[in-house]
């Protein structure tokens, strides 16, 4: 899977929480709001953290020197 | 204050609009009022006899009442204490006035203390009487044994004397004789009971005082008597002390006297001493049954208090809590009725007009209570209505500071970037599990310990129980990316990415390994664990990730100034804060940062670090093989001159624009609006007390904003190198976790022995939980803490409001829980 698809897919995710949240907990305007910004922001720090690590092995500098003895 | 405009309202986002108010209440109704609005909990009473000191208040007395009927529940629950009992939560019970609880409580308490010293009296009479007891048995024993031998010794002496009278003049004999019969002196004696611990000095007292003229017999009691002074168990001997005369009695007894020994009369007499045995015994075994009855009297006594306790309890801080408040009330002689002001939020009116319309009611007043909202420019308390989710995130921040009267919150943020963060520097999903099976069953526990009183740190770990549940959560999640359980790789989403170069796999151990399929898809690639290279990329990894999380956190923290800007209507601070703030920090450390995405997506070896200082050395040198990009070289001095440009931006529009509008301001005042008939007199006074005259002076505006300035742009360096702790305690996690398992766990199952396999696995767990679990956690909570509240919130928060803390009972009976 390449990092456009897996990109997409945390968005469907987000996309599929917020709703799940506002079907559960519909409290009003002002409280949707809240829960929307709350899962916005879990899912862009979750995406963030994974586009890093991803990033960082698609054109490695280093590659594993097994150790001895493995 | 201005409006939120165009954008719609968040929950938590700003404080809740909050008004000032004003009740004026007849006096009937006073009492009923603040109850219910103590049952309500939303009105935080200003003390509007600030002035007066607690004695000249009108409630004084009543104060007073209440606390002297505290002292009286206090004394009950020493007494219940006693007993051993426990008070019981129970909140049902006939309701009961304070004036019938006085009386009651009164009555109470006299039947107590005299039960208490009856009791005392009985205890004391019946340790008198049991020593007693112990010195005739004990001193007839001298007697017996002396006499017994002086019988001896007599006998002995006669037949002697009988002997050598035949051989001597009778003339020597008969003054002999004579001389025996002055010299039978008649001896007294004082017999009782001495601590054993004082009996050695008892005795060289006595002898030292009369000069060795008496005789002192001692006799130790083997078990422990209660003294019935101290009434408490003491060793003690059996003394009896002969003496001839007046005045060595006199010292005698002194001496006894000064040595807290107890003096009991005694007879030589064995009849009589065995009647006075039978009479004690029986005399006890009274006192006895009466100091049971009474005690089984005094526990039912405190027994039906201990029913009753909470709720008495419970009515007495009401009532106190009540007439504090109504102390706080001015009291408006001329017109019959006390006047409250006070902070009140804008949702609040109708259930506080409710409650003054049913207070109303309730007390058959004839007049109703008027409410009616005032206008002020005093800075209102900040409320944020929250959950018992969401109260925990409120609390720590504003452990910092509280947020400014409709300020932004970072509290709404803080909810998911905290845990984050904390998950960025604990990430092993083993570890998460356990802390995440460890709050859930505190939340799942949730009413039982809510109502318990728990320990200090139980305490704390059970209010932040959403928080590590959170903080769990996220642990998991990174502990996938990382790809550590408990240390251990695993291949959980597809294969690996790095394969021999051939099939013999000679260079694997030298060259290394090469990549040959596409990128592991979800994580870190799990061939790295226990490579000889594993270090230097996690590191790299990890630096740069700290890097680009930080500058997006810092990101935030500005744009939330932005929208506090245009929250408040300030034109000034977005221009010459908000977009000079952006400019400076995005084109140094964003640009890093976007350096650091175009490297790792074009796999270039440029030197990041050559690049970025040769930026400032050298902005006009040729880039070589550190080119990313096209273009870079003047990307590089653009962004330079626009970071030079912000910082003068920053530091001199803003105060001379500040100081154009107060010129303006100020300029009008001889102007003023009349004032509206309407208002009486108070609210007047209220507002020109507001309305200050503000004073500027240009040079600390100016002095304020360097500071301001200084503290940023020297502040956007350390800040984003301060986010490098994100990479070191991620980094200690994992190798404390990875030597645990391999030093200790591996050692254990290498050595083919299940009893060392047992005890490395009982050293692994409390490796884990000791260290892992608990310290670990501890350490990033700290600092995810620190850098919400430092690197975070210096961006945008100001804190510097004051809590609404509304008048209510639930809150009074938690505080007076100590």
């Amino acid at each position: 899977m390449g990092f456009f698809v897996t990109t997409l897919t945390f968005i469907v995710i987000g996309i599929i929480a917020c709703l799940c949240t506002r079907v559960c907990c519909n409290k009003g305007p002002s409280a949707n709001l809240f829960h929307l910004t709350l899962v916005i922001t879990a899912t862009v720090c979750c995406w963030m953290m994974w586009a890093i690590v991803y990033l960082a092995q698609m054109n490695p500098l280093i590659v594993p020197i097994l150790s001895e003895g493995e | 204050m201005g409006e939120g405009g165009s954008l719609p309202t968040m929950d938590l986002m700003r404080s809740e609009p909050m008004q000032l108010a004003r009740i004026i209440i007849p006096m009937e109704s006073a009492h009923r009022t603040i109850s219910y609005l103590g049952d309500l909990g939303l009105f935080q009473f200003k003390d509007l006899n600030s002035g007066k000191s607690p004695f000249q208040r009108t409630f004084a007395t009543q104060i007073k009442r209440c606390g002297e009927m505290a002292r009286k529940l206090r004394f009950f629950k020493v007494q219940m204490m006693k007993a051993g009992l426990l008070t019981l939560r129970s909140a049902y019970g006939s309701e009961i006035s304070l004036d019938e609880l006085e009386v009651k409580l009164g009555e109470l308490e006299a039947e107590l203390i005299e039960m208490n010293t009856n009791t005392e009296k009985l205890q004391r009479a019946y340790n008198e009487l049991l020593e007693y007891k112990l010195v005739l048995q004990k001193a007839g024993d001298f007697f017996h044994h002396a006499q017994s031998s002086a019988t001896a010794q007599q006998r002995e002496s006669e037949e002697h004397h009988l002997v050598e009278g035949s051989m001597d003049s009778p003339l020597l004999l008969e003054q002999e004789m004579t001389t025996d019969i002055s010299k039978q002196v008649k001896l007294g004696y004082v017999s009782g009971l001495v601590p054993r611990d004082k009996s050695m000095a008892f005795e060289r007292i006595l002898f030292r005082t009369t000069r060795g003229n008496v005789f002192l017999k001692q006799n130790v009691v083997e078990e422990h008597v209660v003294d019935p002074v101290q009434g408490e168990k003491v060793e003690k001997n059996v003394f009896v002390v002969f003496y001839s005369g007046e005045r060595a009695k006199n010292k005698v007894l002194k001496i006894c006297d000064a040595f807290g020994a107890n003096r009991y009369p005694f007879t030589d007499d064995i009849g009589k001493r065995y009647q006075m045995i039978t009479e004690v015994s029986g005399k006890l075994s009274e006192l006895k049954t009466t100091i049971d009855v009474g005690t089984l009297h005094w526990s039912s006594a405190v027994q039906a208090i201990a029913n009753q306790f909470e709720q008495w309890n419970n009515l007495v801080k009401k009532e106190k809590s009540i007439y504090h408040t109504l102390n706080a009330l001015s009291f408006d002689v001329t017109k019959k009725c006390l006047v409250a002001e006070g902070w009140c939020p804008v949702f609040a009116t109708t259930q506080i007009q409710k409650a003054l319309q049913r207070a109303t009611v309730d007390s058959n007043s004839q007049v109703g209570a008027i409410f009616e909202v005032l206008h002020t420019k005093e800075s209102p308390p900040t409320y944020f209505r929250t959950n018992k989710f969401t109260s925990a995130f409120q609390e720590i921040v504003d452990a910092y500071g509280v947020a400014k009267y409709q300020e932004a919150n970072p509290g709404l943020f803080t909810i998911v970037t905290f845990p984050f963060l904390f998950a960025v520097m604990f990430g092993d999903w083993g570890h998460g599990i356990c802390l995440f099976l460890a709050t859930l069953f505190l939340i799942l526990r949730e009413k039982k310990y809510s109502s318990q009183k728990l320990g200090d740190i139980m305490e704390m770990a059970f209010g932040g129980r959403y928080v590590i549940i959170m903080m769990s959560i996220f642990s998991i999640y990174t502990g996938f990316i990382y790809n550590e359980f408990f240390s251990v790789p695993f291949e959980l989403f597809g294969r690996s990415a790095y394969d021999c170069r051939d099939p013999s796999c000679r260079d694997a151990t030298t060259i290394g390994m090469i990549k040959v399929r596409e990128t592991y898809p979800f994580g870190v690639d799990p061939i790295w664990h226990g490579t000889r290279s594993e270090l230097p990329f996690l590191n790299s990894l990890k630096m740069k990730m700290s890097i680009l999380l930080g500058v997006a956190q810092m990101n935030l923290g500005i744009v939330l100034s932005y929208f506090n800007a245009k929250f408040f209507q300030n034109d000034i601070n977005i221009w010459y804060q908000f977009i000079p703030q952006m400019i400076f920090l995005n084109s140094l450390f964003g640009y890093l940062s976007l350096l650091i995405i175009v490297k790792w997506c074009t796999g270039s070896q440029a030197d990041l670090y050559h690049v970025m200082i040769y930026m400032f050395l050298s902005p006009t040198d040729d880039l070589g093989e550190n080119q990313l990009f096209w273009g870079q070289k003047y990307l590089q001095i653009l962004l330079l001159l626009l970071a030079l440009v912000a910082v003068p931006w920053m530091l001199i529009p803003k105060p001379i624009l500040l100081k154009k509008q107060h010129e303006e301001r100020h300029r009008g005042q001889a102007y003023a609006p009349l004032q509206s008939l309407d208002e009486n007199i108070d609210s007047d006074s209220e507002y020109k007390s507001h309305d200050g005259h503000e004073e500027f002076e240009f040079s600390e505006v100016l002095v304020h904003q360097l500071i301001h300035t200084i503290e940023f742009v020297l502040g956007s360096v350390s800040n984003t190198a301060s986010y490098l702790r994100l990479w070191a305690l991620s980094l200690a996690h994992s190798e404390l976790s990875s030597v645990f398992y391999e030093k200790v766990l591996l050692l254990a199952w290498g050595f083919d022995n299940v009893v060392i396999l047992v005890i490395g696995i009982i050293v692994f767990i409390f490796a884990t939980v000791g260290v892992l679990l608990v310290m670990e956690t501890l350490s990033a909570f700290l600092h995810a803490l620190r850098l919400h509240w430092v690197e975070f919130q210096n961006k945008f928060y100001e804190g510097d409001g004051y809590k609404f803390s509304p008048f209510s009972f639930a809150l009074v009976s938690e505080e007076e829980e100590d």
